[in-house]
Order: C-alpha cells, then structure tokens, then sequence
C-alpha cells in the first residue's frame, strides 16, 4: 500500500480539494503534498542499495484475460523520479497565490497531475504505465486551459494535447506490439526486457515508443509544443509541469526504448538516430534560448537543450551516460523551476519579462539577485554545483560510446554561459534602468527557493548519495 | 426440409421450452401489450406517467428474467432452430433492456417540456427494443429479417415524433426512405443465400456453404448485398449518409436511444449473420468490412471536426466508433467478439450519457443541440459538467474510463488477428477525436460566459446520467466482470 498511496493520496487529496472552500484549498493541498513528500523519501530512505530487482511491489491482478496486472515497484532509477515529483508537487501548491481565481480547482488540478506523474513511474506493468501516461494530460489540459495565461492559454493547451496524444496514441499500437508480437502474452516490463522481438518488429516498435517520449521530452524536431505550453502555462503549474512531466519522457526511454529494444536495426539504426537528435536538441535549444528576449522562453528553450544532454546520457548505452542522465533529469527538476520562478517573480515586481527591457536589477532587489546568482550558476553547470556532475558523467559516457558526440554535445556547455549569463548580467548589473521593482522577494519566496538552493549545493558535493542506488535497477538491459 | 421434418413433433413441453428461451422477449412482449391496453383505458390526464411506468417494469422484469436465465438457464435452439436463448443473445437482451430503462428515463421530463403524447411514445420504444432483441436471437435469416424490421419500423415512427417540427418530419421521411433501401439490399442478399444453401437457418447456411466453391458468384453477391445493408444499419462509411440528418432531426431520446441500441442490435446481426451463418466465407467479409471500417474511421473523425450541432457531432463520431467496433468483429474469435461485446455494452452508457445531457438542454421550442448551447454548463448545474466531461473523455479513449478499454480490448484483438494497418489508422484517427470531443468540453467549463439560469434536471433524468456516469469510470476500472461476461456471451462463436 506504500507506493499506492504515493499516487491514490494526491489523487484523493486533490478531488477533494476541487470541492472544497477556496480559502482552506491552500493548506489542505500543503499538507497532502507533504504526506506523499514524507510517504516518497521514507521510501527512498528504506531503500536497499545492491537489491536487484523491484522493492515495494505491489501485485494484483486486474484484468486477467489480457495478463495486465496492476503491479507497482521502485528500482535505484524510478525512487529519485518520484522523490523529485513529491518535492516539486509541494513547492509548486506553496508557490500557488492564495488570491488566484478557483485557486480549489487549481490545486486539485495540479495534485492530480502530480498523481499521474507519480504513478508513471511507479508502475511496471506496461498497460498501468499508459494508463497514467495518458490520464496525466487530462489535467494537464485543463490547467494549461482554464488557468493559462497569454491571448489564447486554449489554443495551447490543445496543441500541446494533440502533439502529446499522436506520439503516445501510437504507442498504445506499440504496448499492444508487446504483447502481441514477443510471443509472451506480457505486460511486465522486467519479463519483456528478457524477450526481445524479432529484429523487423523491434524496428517498428522501438519507432512507435521513440516518437512518443521524445514529443514528451521534448527533443529536436517534436518540440514544437513547448514554446507555447510554458508561455501560457501558470508558474506554479509549470514548476512540475517542466520539473516533472518533461522527465516522464526520458524516463520512458530509459525504462522502456533501452532494455527492450536492445537491438532496434533494419535498414536503419535508431541507436544512433536518438543520439543524433539529443545532440541536435542541445545545440538547438541553446541557440534559440540565445535569440530570446523574453526570460521565461529562454528559460524554455533553455530546458530544451538540457534535455538533450539527459537523452544523450541515456543513448551513451552505458553505465556512467545512464546513471548520469538520471542524476541530471534529478538536476534538471531542480534547476528550472527555480529559474521559472525567478523569471515569475521578476516578472511581478517589475511587470516584465523582457531582458533587454531591465537593468541594475541587483542594487534593487539585492536578496533576489544573490540566490538567482547560484541558481544561474547551477544552471550553466559550475563545478561544486549540481549539474555539473550530471553533464559531466553524460559527457563521458557519450565519449564512450562515440566521441563525435561528445564534441559537438560539449558545444552546449559552452553556448549555455552565453544564454545564462547574458540574462543575468543584462537584467542584474549596470545602471538601474527600465521600470522600477515594487521591491524585493518575500521571505517566504526566499524559504521557498531555500531547499531547492540546498539540494542544488548537496548534489553538487555528495552526488554519490544519489548514484549509490542507481545501481540497483530491476531490469536487464540497462547499462549496457 | 427442415421444417417438415420437425413440426409433427412439436408438444406443449416443446412450446414451453421454446418460450423459454426467448424469455426476455416474451414477457416484453406482454408488457407492451399491456402498455398500449392502458394506454387506452387511462383517462388522458394521468396517462403518460403510468404507461412511463409500464414500460419501466416491463423492462426491467425482461431485464431481470435475462439476468436470471443468464445466471441459472441453459441457452440453446428454439423454434427449430429459427430463434436461439444463447449467451450472445442475453447479453445483448441485457444491453437493450438497460437501454430502454435509461431512456424511458430521460425522455419522461423531456417529453412534458415539449409538449408530446408520451404514451406512444414508451410503446414505441418498447416496441424497438423487442425487434433487437429479436434480432440478437435470431440464428435463422428470417428472424433476422424480422426484428430488423420491427426495430426500423418502430423508429421510423419515433424519429418522426415531434409532428409539428419539420425537421423531425424530413429525419422520419429519409430514414425510412434510407432504411427501406437498405432492408431491401439486405434481403437480397438473404435471398442469394438462400439460393446458394437451400436454407434459412445459419447453422445449416454455415454447413452448407462449408461445400461450396468460395468464388460462387450467388454467396459472393450475396455477402457484398447483406453486407451494405449491414453497413447501412451501422452507420458505417460509406454508407452513413442518412446518420446525421436523421439524428439531428429524430427528437433528442430516440436519437440516443437509436444511437446505441441500433448499432449494437445491427452488430449482433452481423455477428450472427456472418460469423454464425458463413465462416467460410470469412476472408470474403473481413475484407469487406475492413474497407468499411477505415473508411468509417476516417471519414467519421474528419467530418465530425467542422459540426456545430452536436447531434451532429455525436452522429459523426457515432459512425466512427463503428469503425473501430468492426476491427474486433473482424478480428474474431474469443477475443475479438468479446471486445465488441465489451464496447458495445460501455458505448450504451458513454454515449447515452452524452445525448442524455443534450437532452436536458432541451426547451419547449426545440431541442437545443448547437455546442455553444452547453456554454457556462458548469455554472448552471455542476454535476451535469463533471458528467458530461466524463462521456466526452470517454468517448476520446481517455484511461481510465471505460473507452479507453473498450480500445485497448479491440486494439489487442486486432493487432493479434493480424490487422495492425487497421489498428494503426484507428489510433491515428483517435487523436483527430480528441480534437473535436475537447472542443465540446471548452464551453462546457469556459469561464468566460456569464451566468445563466440553473439546469433543472429530474431526478430520474439525473439518476440515469449519473448511473451512466460512474457506469464509465467504474466499468474501466474494473474491467474484469463485463469482460468475462462478454467472453461468455461471445461464447457461441468462439471456438
């Protein structure tokens, strides 16, 4: 029941909610978020490192005449996916204005959300894992919609549906395949990694996968969604919203595309296809975070390329690309929403987003200026910080498996000094100009930031704690 | 032949068991008889609530009398072998007397707000719920004809229930234009059939067609003629043109009732017809209704993208999932048919539910059926968004409601039986829905429309919505029950 009630007690909390007086919406949804917290880190904490196989599993059958069970398990992968998801799922209802119109509904949403995204990852069956996949874009929807921001949040929102349903529709094709195709009448994903198809339908099937994760990572060419999902996305909203649902996506890459298609070959090599494409997202994503004005869609663009390095990592076929590119999707859930938030509460002081419009930021908003400075630096992967280790441990996998890739991946650690800092040095230094901030950030902001500028330094130092587990996964074919 | 051989013999024990059989449909039978008595006796004040009231016991005591032959009965041949008390024919007595429950249900508040005659209206329906029935048990090309002339018939009349609205007028004039043309193709082909097999009864068609050449020209003419009147009756592609006009024009509770109950009773047909009666002809059909299906997909999907009028909306996306339910037919076996079963009993309550919430906007005047009507929705009445917000994600394959499934279910069939192509054009096509199945959802819960007047619903309007409603969740969630009882009631034709 543990890991049930990791993705049943948001779900519950947040229905209730929906109902609920909007002014107790808050601190009910406070306080479920920190039960799930509490419930995911005492997992993480009673996790035996060196266990080769799923721990907490939860097996029932549900519909038997397919062999689909609900079946739940944590491996050293998924613990620090769903740790990560309980954490942002609590900043993300702090962060939420209590003033915000049908702030029950808003909340309700967003543990729902919170909820489908737990449950992607606790889940092991490949049935129960489109189940979620699929019921986390309803409210997904209708956050992005009903609570949206800009000229038309609903235009968005449909895009960003439609783009995300014709990859993972087709994967629904690709999850029958499974079952189908390996002989085994099986949804298990420990069992299928054991039973790879046949060499044609592997082909086909890695296809069907691949091109839904990476419209959900998102990765170059299929982004064409992002851009506008987090313009018209609410901050509070987008801080799981690009924290979180970004690395359902990898982590589908990780869990299913690796050990299951060990061997995706025909008359094309999709194990190099996706790497291809990784390193065409981090230069991609670079440049275009380089051509922005306004910061939350550097911001954006600027995911886009870290994203790349995570399904570099992941397509390195070994054991330090992998491991780091978990470590990094960790990182990345931390690091940008704190940009995101950054970008929202200059936004409020000052009424813009511009970076060229602002200047002398830091005389003026002092606190603010001091902990973005970190943030940033964590971001453009300083040493000592946490990103750094991540892009790192993908960098050299990628080495491994072909130093080409390494090369023109590292040209993104270069280009994202140029994006980051010419933000912050623009909006922050020189001569006080553009309009004048209503004042600083609140201590409350400041305690909100406060444990995601801590993790930022703890992975930094010690990312050992975090790998240690990484190397007890549930299946084989990963890290190979 | 056959029947010589068998009438000589027939007793009075026979004559029970006979009755027996077809139960469900014997004792609606005498309900409706009952229903139009007491339509003529009861002063015309107090009419229409009584006979509502007939209907609703009739129904569910046929309802009941299936569950209980289901539950403790032996199904088999009746009437020498004209009829049959199976598995596959309860379960669909099940689906059509909870169908006819559900919209005696709605259509009682509805019926009153616009000013009907309400008894004939009930005796109709119970009169189309006996010609499916008789169609679910038919194993003889005559019974075929016969309820599927007595379920048409009967909403002939229905869709022309609103005598003083011309549209509703033009709805009853071209369906039974339409549905005549398409009875008499399926006739037709019967009489090929026949012709080629010497016989009525599927059971023998299928013996005797197992000793004919294939490429026969009478079976093969006789296939493709039954099989367009089949399609017709669907609303499958290409021949649905008839669908959206008449849906739109019939009143809004025999449109939803139509909606359901004719597609599940004209897939029963099929089943029986082709899987029961001419197995060996099966490569010659799968391929027919395998170009039906896409096409239905496709040209349902893309031509339900541009309505403005839901029923229009629902009658496009209605031939669409056709499409989709003829992949688990086509696919066959335990399988496949359980899927169809499967989604045939869950499409009742998803689409239902989604005419049934049409209904209440309905005024004096006229239905109201354009999206913008449903505006503020959540406003007006609350419950009734939730609701409606269910059967429109449901009827998209959202998990973890029952369409996804129903999907799943008719997915697997198909990619197993070898129709990936199929199964792939039906998800592609899945993501076309979702545009136009969202897009009803956006005045629903839009927060830019002022506040209109509260949504008053009746209570038995709303305990079928509802009922409808956790129906779409709860049947996904728990999937295994429905599932099994399908596989039962796809027992008969699968080996």
């Amino acid at each position: 029941m543990t890991l049930t009630s990791i993705w049943l007690l948001p779900l519950i909390g947040g229905v209730l909610i929906a109902f609920m007086p909007p002014r107790f919406a808050k601190w009910f949804g406070v306080l479920v978020a920190l039960v799930t917290l509490g419930i995911s880190a005492g997992v993480a904490l009673a996790f035996a490192p060196g266990f080769h196989g799923y721990q907490f599993p939860e097996q029932v059958a549900w519909i038997p005449q397919l062999h689909v069970f609900y079946h739940l398990g944590v491996d050293g992968i998924s613990i620090w996916l769903v740790v990560l998801n309980a954490l942002l799922t609590v900043i993300a209802v702090l962060a939420t204005p209590v003033t915000m119109k049908n702030v029950n509904r808003f909340i309700g949403l967003l543990l729902a959300m919170s909820a489908g995204m737990a449950g992607v990852f606790l889940a092991v069956d490949l049935v129960l894992f489109y189940v979620f996949w699929e019921a986390m874009l309803i409210p997904a929807y209708f956050l992005l919609w009903l609570f949206g921001e800009g000229e038309r949040p609903g235009r968005a929102a449909i895009k960003f549906v439609l783009y995300t349903l014709a990859g993972s529709l087709l994967m629904l094709v690709g999850v029958i395949g499974e079952y189908v195709f390996t002989g085994q009448q099986t949804f298990d994903l420990a069992k299928l990694a054991t039973i790879p198809p046949a060499a044609a339908v592997q082909f086909g099937l890695f296809f069907v996968f691949a091109l839904a994760f990476a419209i959900k990572v998102p990765l170059f060419p299929f982004h064409g969604w992002l851009p506008d999902a987090y313009m018209a996305a609410p901050t509070p909203m987008l801080v799981i919203f690009a924290g979180v649902m970004g690395k359902t996506g990898a982590y589908g890459m990780l869990r299913i595309l690796v050990p299951l298609f060990p061997n995706p070959v025909d008359w094309w090599d999709w194990r190099w296809v996706i790497p291809a494409l990784a390193v065409a997202a981090i230069i991609w994503g670079a440049l275009m975070a380089i051509a922005q004005r306004d910061m939350k869609l550097l911001v954006a663009y600027s995911s886009v390329s870290h994203m790349g390095f995570i399904v570099l990592g992941i397509f390195s076929y070994n054991i330090q690309g992998q491991q780091g590119a978990v470590l990094q999707m960790v990182n990345h859930g931390i690091i940008i929403p704190a940009l995101f938030l950054f970008v929202a509460w200059i936004a409020d002081r000052t009424g813009t987003r511009d970076r060229s419009a602002l200047a002398g930021l830091a005389s003026r908003m002092p606190v603010m200026a001091g902990v973005f400075t970190i943030v940033v630096l964590a971001a453009l992967g300083l040493p000592g910080l946490n990103s750094f280790v991540g892009e790192f441990m993908t960098l050299l996998g990628a080495w491994e498996r072909a130093p080409v890739l390494a090369v023109i991946g590292a040209v993104g650690l270069v280009l994202a000094p140029v994006y980051m800092l010419r933000m912050f040095q623009g909006a922050m230094y020189g001569e006080p100009a553009g309009p004048r901030p209503s004042g600083d950030i609140y201590a409350g902001q400041l305690a909100l930031m406060a444990p995601l500028v801590i993790l930022m330094f703890a992975i930094g130092i010690y990312p050992y704690a975090l790998t240690q587990l990484m190397t007890s996964v549930a299946q084989v074919g990963l890290y190979r | 032949m056959m029947l010589a051989a068998t009438i000589p013999t027939y007793t009075w024990s026979q004559a029970f068991a006979d009755l027996g059989q077809i139960a469900p449909i014997a004792t609606l039978t005498g309900f409706m008889l009952f229903a139009i008595v007491t339509d003529l006796v009861i002063p015309i004040k107090r009419r229409s609530g009584v006979v509502a009231m007939v209907a609703v016991v009739g129904l569910s005591y046929s309802l009941g009398t299936a569950v209980y032959r289901w539950l403790y009965a032996t199904g088999g041949p009746a009437y020498s072998g004209m009829a049959t008390g199976d598995n596959f024919a309860l379960f669909f007595d099940i689906l059509f007397a909870g169908l006819g429950i559900l919209t005696v249900a709605i259509s009682h508040s509805y019926l009153q707000k616009r000013g009907m005659r309400e008894g004939e209206f009930h005796i109709l329906m119970l009169a189309a719920v006996i010609g499916m029935m008789v169609l679910a048990s038919a194993t003889s090309l005559v019974t075929v004809f016969l309820g599927l002339e007595l379920l048409s018939i009967a909403l002939y009349v229905a869709s022309g229930f609103a005598r003083d609205d011309s549209r509703s007028q033009e709805a009853a004039a071209k369906y039974l234009l339409v549905g005549g043309f398409a009875s008499a193709f399926v006739l037709y082909g019967m009489a090929l059939i026949y012709g080629a097999s010497g016989t009525t009864l599927l059971p023998d068609i299928a013996k005797q067609v197992s000793t004919l050449s294939p490429t026969n020209p009478l079976l093969i003419l006789g296939v493709v003629l039954m099989g367009v009147g089949f399609a017709f009756k669907v609303s499958a592609a290409p021949f649905h043109m008839w669908t959206p006009d008449v849906y739109q024009g019939a009143p809004i509770p025999v449109t939803a009732f139509m909606s359901v109950g004719t597609k599940a009773a004209a897939f029963a047909m099929i089943v029986r017809v082709f899987a029961g009666g001419l197995p060996h002809l099966a490569p010659e059909w799968q391929a027919l209704l395998a170009f039906v299906s896409a096409t239905s997909m496709i040209v349902g999907n893309l031509t339900a993208i541009s309505q403005s009028s839901l029923k229009r909306l629902l009658a496009y996306s209605g031939i669409a999932q056709a499409g989709y339910v003829l992949i688990g037919v086509i696919a066959g076996g335990k399988a496949g048919l359980a899927a169809v079963l499967y989604y045939l009993f869950v499409y009742m309550f998803m689409n239902f539910g989604a005419f049934a919430v049409v209904t209440l906007l309905a005024g004096p005047d006229g239905d109201r059926d354009r999206i913008s009507d449903l505006s503020g929705l959540y406003k007006r009445n609350w419950p009734m968004a939730v609701l409606m917000t269910i059967f429109m994600l449901s009827l998209a394959g959202f998990p973890p409601t029952v369409g996804f499934f129903g999907k799943l279910f008719l997915f697997t069939a198909g990619v197993s039986a070898g129709y990936t192509w199929l199964v792939v054009v039906a998800v592609l096509m899945s993501v076309v829905s979702v545009y136009y199945y969202v897009r009803v959802l956006i005045p629903v819960w839009s927060t830019t429309t002022r506040a209109a007047e509260p949504l008053r619903a009746s209570i038995s309007s709303t305990s079928a919505i509802a009922l409808s409603g956790v129906l779409s969740v709860v049947l996904g969630l728990y999937p295994t029950s429905l599932l099994i009882a399908a596989q039962l009631g796809a027992g008969p034709y699968s080996p």
